[in-house]
């Protein structure tokens, strides 16, 4: 085996077409040249080692980077990775969330569904992050080879070089009033919840037996006829819910404004559910007997007490929800 | 230590390979003649930074290229241009200049 021809070839391969000829025998002469007239094997491997690489020279000849991002791009790649991971994941869970919502169908436990939703959800967010994740890797791959230009300043979100102006548009955020991302993760997650069980709860609020296969369901707590003759209301405190959280999640920090937006949130969801909670028709008369049956109470006294107490608590954990907002925009 | 030294004076050395090419290229040379050249005069230069270098070069139109057959082994013969001469005297003006500021700077003005 000729290792001169063989190392040629390995440096050529790696070039565009039109140059392959040329450079070939240019370094066939040079390593010749660079040889005593009759030469062993291995003089010739000494040779080559001072060549080095095929691979690196042709990288030489090529000029093209031998990295995927260079430090040219790099920050802005992991920039906007980190920028648009967390979305996209946000994204995709709360559709998986959304599907099970809509297209729920009787005959499930809610600890099914939630396992469905947790399996397909995480699925779901691999899936994304995957996509993400290759889109744009292959999308600054790209822009690095193709980017002609000779400076090596590294790039701004603008794709220009960095000026002070740039300063300008950097939101800077106090660690102590930034929302954390679990925070808008876990409120978000919560609207879910309470959504699905809300507008399916004839099948998954109630009383539940055990029987030889697990639990069963045998008694909807709650006249379902009424909970969904409010849709409107409920479609408008989830809407301001998911639109809280996203805002959070785009300002990412506290402000008064923020605040009083969700002081206004809580106040609409708890007149809300003052109006739901008093309906007559709410709470299931065959749910009633049959607690006033285990607990040798009368039907009556236990729909007052589940009203007040619902009336009292509601209330509380709202204005504490309220002024929390306040607090952490005053920090 | 010496690794760290290694590597800081490969990087002195970097941006002056340019400028020693071209120095020599006032006459035509082909590839091996002028890493002897340059060895003469004790600068050492990675056989495979020189080559692509002069391409390169090429491409930036300072120096150009013809191929010469008639010998027995045909060779690639570089020479600067007019305008890589242009260039190459400005190039050494400009490092001429940055030495001696830098020489000032490291021994002291007195």
């Amino acid at each position: 085996m000729n290792l001169i021809e063989v190392y040629i070839y390995e440096v050529t391969r790696r070039l565009p077409n039109k140059n392959r000829e040329d450079i070939g025998l240019e370094l066939k002469s040079t390593i010749e040249d660079m040889l005593p007239e009759k030469y062993s094997e291995d003089e010739v491997k000494k040779v080559l080692v001072e060549l080095g690489n095929p691979a690196v020279l042709a990288s030489e000849y090529n000029e093209r980077p031998m990295h995927l991002i260079g430090p040219k791009y790099y920050d802005l790649y992991m920039s906007l990775l980190k920028m648009i991971v967390p979305i996209a994941v946000v994204i995709a869970f709360i559709s998986v969330v959304a599907k099970y919502l809509v297209g729920f169908e009787g005959g499930d436990t809610v600890l099914n569904m939630g396992l469905m939703i947790l399996g397909e959800g995480i699925w779901s967010i691999l899936n994304v992050f995957m996509q993400v994740f290759f889109w744009l890797t292959l999308t600054f791959a790209i822009l690095e080879r193709t980017d002609h230009n000779e400076d090596k300043y590294p790039r701004t979100m603008s794709l220009q070089k960095w000026t002070p102006d740039d300063l300008k548009n950097i939101s800077y955020i106090p660690q102590n009033r930034a929302v954390s991302k679990g925070y808008v993760f876990g409120s978000l997650l919560w609207t879910a919840i309470w959504g699905t069980i809300y507008f399916n709860a004839d099948h998954l609020a109630g009383v539940y037996e055990g029987t030889g296969e697990g639990l069963e369901f045998i008694l909807p707590a709650l006249n379902q006829e009424v909970l969904n003759s409010f849709w409107p209301l409920i479609v408008i405190v989830i809407g301001l819910e998911i639109v809280f959280a996203l805002t959070l999640f785009i300002k990412n920090q506290w402000t008064k404004k923020i605040a009083f937006f969700n002081v206004i949130r809580e106040v609409i969801a708890v007149i809300v559910l003052i109006f739901l909670i008093t309906n007559s028709n709410l709470l299931n008369p065959e749910f009633l007997a049959y607690m006033s049956n285990i607990l040798n109470i009368a039907a009556d006294q236990i729909r007052n007490f589940i009203i007040g107490l619902t009336l009292i608590l509601f209330p509380i954990f709202s204005i504490y929800n309220s002024v929390e907002g306040y607090r952490k925009a005053n920090r | 230590m010496s690794n760290l030294l290694d590597s800081l004076s490969t990087e002195l050395r970097r941006g002056t390979l340019t400028l020693a090419v071209l120095s020599q290229l006032q006459t035509q040379q082909y590839g091996y003649s002028l890493v002897q050249l340059l060895e003469k005069s004790g600068i050492t230069i990675e056989q495979s930074t020189l080559y692509p270098l002069l391409r390169r070069l090429e491409k930036q139109e300072l120096v150009e290229s013809v191929w010469d057959t008639t010998e027995a082994r045909p060779r690639k013969y570089y020479i600067l241009t007019d305008y890589g001469a242009e260039v190459y005297e400005k190039l050494k003006e400009e490092w001429l200049k940055n030495s001696k500021e830098l020489y000032k700077l490291l021994e002291g003005d007195d």
